[in-house]
């Protein structure tokens, strides 16, 4: 599903992604975990296009990503949600209309292209959309705007986007860190029932490292921009995760 | 709820109907203020021969000019002084959570919410008429405009108190007096002194437009030297007018915001803010000495002004119809002036801001282009635009629009740089195209805010829109003027009548409106 093949990012003279090679199979839940600027928002951002890598190449599905063509690069980004930390819906609009902004990708074409821009949409993606909030547990906040709506409800609303467009990857961008511990818990049960009823792809950025080991298989650890553990959770120990969070004084990166 | 999805769609076809009505409306209102492409092509060829014709200005009579920029600046100084004296004890007893008696409370917020709906200009041709020309026509004039502003300004202030310390000063046994002055005023006076600062800027600008109809001060210079043609000279004036209000414009827009940062006697700040104060008080002392006002020319004033009054009544409603057809034209000149604006202020505002256009020159090349426009009084943009394409309403319209695009632009541009970037990147992010981000992502974002803006000014133009005719620009405001001028003052309160509720109404809806807006 997604591969990533010796990408290497610089910003500003600092190294943000150092040769980093991942492979992600389709269906499968991964955590991405690592200390604040070590580079996994930028990861994430590398695999729909937001962020251009220096060099290296990422592929989607076994294509190679062409960060030059903006055209293929939409097209791209319609097969990937995206959910972010601070969850990016506007403000003024309902619920729903946020959520149908989620078709978008799917109508740019002909009159569904003039029909969407004008801001119409057909029956079947407004029942579509309120399905989707049923399914995340707030279609009786759908007419609600969303500056009304409490977090955790701004996050299921981002959620519904997301599924509105039939992804296949989902890339989740520190989804809880805003949430109180227990919608936190939550969001991350939605989204893991998400990837299990309709097996997308899930990629998480995560900061809580209790629930990452209380809810993930697989965990990457990134440290100042390199990859530095890959593998099961289990096998993840305190003694690896205090080396990467540098809770002592000198840690390098292990060797896997 | 599956039913309230049906209806989606409906609601957007429901604001395609508004907008149809919006364009049927605007293109009625450009057919009868007379605006097409070609006369405002005309209008401008016009106004670009005209403006060559007040070039270079002449200076000649520089030292008439400095004076009587003193005597505008103290005109605006003395009506707010007189204003403040006033609003003081009316904002109190029109603040709800003050005000003790439910008839003095009902009855000064009136008197405050008339005097404001009626334009300062209105008051000064009064006072021109029954007092004579001169500044005390002017300091009169403004300073009952100035308390229909303060007192609604003040009321609100007070009324926006935490009631805590006014329980605990109460608590001692204080008289009402005492819990005046230790626990409302600590709170609003930061606030109060900030108004009172908008007002002194605000009423130096109105104070220029107020020598128009005769009521002292530089306007009365501008107005002889464009009725005379002496182009050139007026030019001087205009000059003049507009480096004193670009001036006093930046000095009181910091002063206000060290006042309400609390940092106006700062280190570093306190010397420059003490001389502001200190010079344009001392200005309006000593010019009170040049100025010919006395108590006898306002005694003498007084019947004159009561009879006027008296006049009034029974109102003469046998051009009512005329009247309501003027009315129609005003109306409409207020909305093609908004309009127009609004056409204008959109490249503007938008080349104007920092997150659209990295440009620093632009940018700030247009901020300078918007300033411009906003500080000349809509009143002399009329006249100068008067003699340039013509009496009628064309003018009007066109003083408006330049005037209101110097607002408009500037309030879209902080909308713009304003904007949320986060969903655009969401939407984005789904694979929409360019068109469908801006639909989705940026017009809701924005959208609101410029209507809201688009219709307070528009509030605001139709009320400006009345006065127009003082100087010729079309519209009720020339017959306003000529009942006054002939004595026919039951016509005149027809006319006003008339006005006030127009204006009321136009309040009424554009608050309506902007309430569902945002």
């Amino acid at each position: 599903m997604v591969r990533c093949e010796n990408v290497m990012k610089q910003y500003n003279g600092k190294m943000v992604l150092n040769d980093v090679n991942m492979y992600v199979r389709k269906g499968e839940v991964i955590a991405l975990i690592g200390p604040s600027g070590s580079g996994k928002t930028t990861l994430l951002r590398t695999l729909n296009g937001f962020a251009v890598p220096d060099s290296g190449n990422v592929f989607i599905n076994g294509e190679k990503i062409n960060y030059k063509d903006k055209e293929s690069l939409r097209q791209l980004r319609k097969k990937i949600g995206m959910i972010y930390q601070l969850f990016n819906l506007v403000e003024r609009t309902s619920a729903i209309v946020n959520v149908m902004a989620g078709a978008l990708g799917r109508l740019d074409k002909g009159i569904h292209l003039i029909y969407s821009t004008i801001g119409l949409f057909n029956k079947k993606e407004r029942t579509k959309a309120m399905e989707l909030l049923k399914f995340v547990g707030i279609e009786d906040k759908a007419f609600e705007r969303v500056d009304r709506l409490s977090g955790g409800q701004k996050q299921r609303v981002a959620i519904a986007r997301a599924l509105m467009q039939d992804p296949e990857l989902i890339l989740a961008d520190e989804p809880i860190a805003n949430l109180d511990p227990k919608t936190s818990e939550r969001i991350l049960e939605l989204l893991l029932r998400i990837n299990q009823e309709k097996n997308i792809t899930l990629i998480c950025v995560l900061h809580h490292l209790d629930m990452v080991k209380d809810y993930f298989n697989r965990v990457v650890a990134l440290k100042d921009g390199s990859i530095c553990f890959d593998g099961n959770i289990g096998t993840f120990s305190q003694r690896e995760a205090s080396e990467i969070y540098g809770f002592e004084k000198e840690s390098k990166c292990i060797a896997l | 709820m599956y039913s309230a999805l049906e209806k989606m769609n409906t609601r957007i076809l429901k604001t395609f109907f508004i907008w149809t009505l919006l364009i049927v409306t605007i293109a009625g209102s450009f057919k009868i203020s007379d605006i097409n492409i070609k006369t405002l092509f005309e209008g401008l060829s016009n106004s670009i021969a005209f403006i060559k014709e007040m070039l270079p200005p002449d200076f000649s009579r520089f030292k008439k000019i400095l004076l009587l920029s003193l005597e505008t600046i103290s005109i605006g100084f003395w009506g707010t002084v007189l204003g403040i004296v006033f609003s003081f004890p009316i904002g109190f007893l029109s603040a709800k959570n003050v005000s003790t008696n439910p008839i003095v409370y009902s009855i000064s917020k009136a008197v405050v919410n008339f005097l404001r709906a009626v334009p300062d200009i209105m008051y000064a041709i009064l006072f021109v008429t029954s007092l004579g020309m001169g500044s005390l026509a002017g300091i009169l004039a403004l300073t009952l405009s100035t308390v229909g502003l303060l007192g609604k300004f003040y009321a609100e202030a007070i009324e926006s108190i935490d009631s805590k310390p006014m329980e605990a000063i109460a608590a001692t046994g204080s008289h009402g007096l005492g819990i005046i002055r230790h626990a409302i005023l600590p709170q609003v006076f930061p606030l109060f002194m900030g108004y009172n600062l908008y007002l002194l800027d605000h009423n130096i600008r109105a104070a220029m437009a107020l020598g128009l109809v005769g009521a002292g001060g530089l306007g009365v210079e501008l107005f002889t030297q464009m009725r005379s043609f002496n182009y050139q000279k007026a030019s001087a004036v205009l000059t003049i007018i507009f480096l004193i209000i670009t001036a006093i414009d930046r000095l009181s827009a910091n002063l206000r915001k060290d006042i309400i940062e609390g940092t106006i006697f700062s280190k570093g700040k306190k010397v420059k803010n003490s001389i502001f104060i200190i010079l344009v008080s001392a200005i309006s002392i000593i010019s009170l000495f040049h100025i010919s006002v006395s108590f006898k020319d306002l005694l003498a004033g007084i019947p004159k002004i009561l009879s006027f009054l008296k006049g009034l009544f029974p109102p003469d409603l046998s051009n009512t119809s005329e009247y309501l057809k003027l009315m129609i034209e005003t109306v409409a000149m207020g909305i093609s002036g908004t309009f127009l604006a609004i056409i204008i202020s959109i490249p503007i505002g938008a080349l104007s801001t920092r997150n659209l256009l990295h440009n620093v020159y632009i940018h700030n090349l247009m901020r300078e282009v918007s300033n411009f426009f906003r500080a000349m009084p809509e009143l002399m943009l009329a006249l100068i635009f008067v003699t340039a394409v013509g009496l009628g309403p064309f003018a009007g319209v066109l003083a408006i629009a330049i005037h209101t695009a110097g607002f408009l632009s500037k309030f879209y541009a902080e909308a713009i740089e304003n904007i949320d970037e986060r969903p655009i990147e969401a939407v984005m992010a789904v694979g929409a195209r360019f068109t469908q981000v801006m639909r989705h992502a940026v017009f809701p974002q924005v959208m609101p805010l410029f209507n809201s803006y688009n219709l307070f000014l528009l509030d605001r133009n139709i009320r400006v829109s009345t006065v127009m005719g003082i100087v010729g620009a079309g519209g009720i405001g020339f017959e306003l003027v000529m009942s006054m001028k002939i004595f026919e003052y039951q016509k005149t309160s027809t006319l006003i009548m008339i006005v006030l509720f127009t204006i009321g109404l136009v309040d009424w809806l554009s608050l309506y409106l902007r309430k569902r807006c945002v």
